[in-house]
């Protein structure tokens, strides 16, 4: 329940999404965006899983991950 | 010691055979002898017998020949059981009304006493036969008539060697055969696929796509670098041939001749992409030049995406060492995207973690160990077993930057769309809004609490202005709802 029991770097985030959009960023907003990207990480994985357990894949693979990208993507457009 | 035990031999046969049982030893027999000896002469010379039951006995032993020879018997009774099976459906045929006949022609035929040839004899013998039942009166029957007389007695010698033999071909010649040829060629046609090959190129080239989206602004110099490449692919290993045959420091002379046209110090991936190149080239010296071409393309798929990243730079400003790397990213680029990306070219000067975005910031990617840590969890939650291999990781990074410059570009339509030009918590929870993360029943509180750590978590609820800017902009109805 608690994926992010450790610290994600911060500044890193912060980065990140200054580099993309070309704007500042206020003091805690990269934690909204870190908690963004863990929901989209979980729509990610659960989407994964799906594709992988009807492919009969064994597990989470490349693949799977790689068709579940697109959709979660679309997903989390804004 | 076999012909001492012939003499009883030859004794032996001749009464079974007629006495009209012989379903074990004319089975023996005809599985010994069959190659060589057709049946006719078989029957009547029954010393004949004896004799392949000489032969019969070495060929035995060996299974082999027990195989063949029930191969040969097999066919035998391919092309025999059809006969027996018309004598046998012409005998019943024929003798239903026949023995219905022949009391009636006897009963009316007593005065005139005259009885044909043909149909008389057979009732004779069959008489005879089932009375007598002796050697003789078959010899003759079989000599004389062809199919009437046979049939009553034929049966009985030639069913149960067929009966026998008709097993045997079924039971294990087909079996073996059978399984023979399904072994070879199921196991020889299925184990090599290419699936497997084909994937981790069509994943590198996934990849790389990406990664070479901040180069995609320059696509018409990437084309152009290409093309040189192309034409000078096949040029240039043999200026670097002429010059390694020479002297034997080759690699060195010409990483020199790189470095001083490069305009960018980073030799890192060239050098580990040219480095395994040199010695191949001094090692033989005319034969190279399509070796040279050879071998980094069979390297280039171990590169890292950065260094791909790196040999694209190096190809784009020295065209004559990079060829092939060129080769790769460029075809790469061309089949998966186009380019769309904003006008920057920025060359990224460390191996890993530095991107550009297209407005032409650099920034590092989010270590994969993060990454790894988030989805690991994340898939346990969601019920998949195992581990994250290094491809799928990659694949989620891959993901995971994708992700990030959506969210980037959302978020500057929005603060831009509200005249700021500082993204604020505002921006962010009208995303969540519009990506239907949150709605008036799962606050962000809710998710913060269920995905952030503790310290993260104090960090969003303690300052001041973040709770008031969330209670003034977004969640005015969750905030009613709270206090209710």
């Amino acid at each position: 329940m608690a994926p992010g029991q450790k610290m994600y770097p911060r500044a890193t985030v912060k980065k990140i999404v200054k580099a993309h959009s070309n704007c500042n960023l206020s003091k805690n907003v990269d934690v909204m965006i870190f908690l963004d990207y863990a929901l989209f990480m979980q729509n990610l994985m659960k989407e994964a899983t799906i594709g992988a357990k009807q492919g009969g894949e064994r597990g989470i693979t490349a693949r799977s991950v790689r068709k579940a990208t697109a959709d979660s993507l679309a997903k989390f457009k804004g | 010691m076999a012909r001492e035990s012939h003499p009883p031999g030859d004794g032996t046969p001749t009464r079974r055979a007629t006495s009209a049982e012989p379903s074990t030893s004319i089975s023996r027999l005809s599985v010994r002898t069959p190659g060589s000896q057709a049946r006719g002469p078989q029957r009547p010379q029954q010393g004949g017998l004896s004799v392949s039951g000489r032969k019969a006995a070495p060929l035995i032993a060996t299974p082999h020949a027990r195989a063949a020879l029930r191969a040969i018997d097999s066919r035998r009774a391919a092309i025999l059981t059809p006969h027996r099976g018309r004598r046998q459906s012409l005998r019943a045929a024929r003798e239903t009304p026949r023995d219905f006949l022949l009391p009636l022609a006897r009963a009316l035929a007593r005065n005139t006493q005259a009885i044909p040839s043909s149909s008389s004899s057979p009732g004779d013998q069959r008489t005879s036969s089932s009375a007598a039942g002796d050697g003789d009166t078959l010899f003759g029957g079989d000599a004389a008539d062809d199919d009437d007389d046979d049939l009553p007695k034929r049966p009985r010698l030639s069913l149960p060697i067929d009966m026998e033999d008709e097993d045997d071909s079924d039971l294990q010649p087909h079996r073996s055969a059978g399984l023979e040829d399904e072994n070879m060629t199921a196991r020889s046609i299925e184990l090599p696929r290419r699936a497997l090959s084909e994937q981790p190129g069509s994943r590198y080239s996934l990849a790389s796509n990406r990664m070479s989206d901040f180069f995609s602004g320059n696509a018409n110099e990437m084309l152009h670098s290409e093309d040189v490449g192309i034409d000078s692919g096949f040029f240039p290993p043999i200026n670097d041939l002429n010059e390694e045959t020479l002297n034997f420091g080759p690699g060195d002379i010409s990483a020199y001749e790189r470095l001083d046209s490069d305009a960018a110090g980073h030799r890192v991936g060239e050098e580990s992409g040219f480095g395994i190149e040199v010695p191949d080239m001094n090692e033989s010296t005319f034969m190279i030049a399509p070796q040279v071409q050879d071998s980094p393309t069979h390297q280039a798929p171990e590169f890292s995406e950065s260094e791909y990243a790196n040999e694209i730079l190096d190809a784009r400003s020295d065209d004559e060492s990079d060829q092939e790397p060129a080769e790769h990213n460029a075809s790469r680029e061309d089949v998966a995207e186009p380019a769309t990306h904003g006008t920057a070219e920025h060359r990224a000067k460390k191996k890993k973690s530095i991107k550009v975005s297209k407005h032409g910031i650099e920034y590092p990617s989010l270590p994969p160990a993060v990454v790894k840590r988030l989805a690991q969890t994340f898939a346990k939650t969601s019920g998949a077993k195992g581990k994250i291999s290094p491809d799928t990781l990659k694949a989620i990074v891959q993901a995971s930057d994708w992700f990030f410059e959506q969210l980037g570009d959302d978020l500057q339509a929005y603060a831009k769309h509200a005249g700021r030009k500082t993204i604020e918590e505002s921006d962010m929870l009208t995303l969540m809004r519009r990506q239907r993360q949150t709605n008036p029943h799962t606050t962000p509180f809710a998710l913060a609490q269920r995905y952030l750590p503790r310290e993260l978590l104090q960090e969003l609820r303690m300052p001041p202005p973040i709770p008031l800017k969330r209670r003034r902009t977004a969640d005015v109805g969750e905030e009613h709802e709270d206090v209710t």
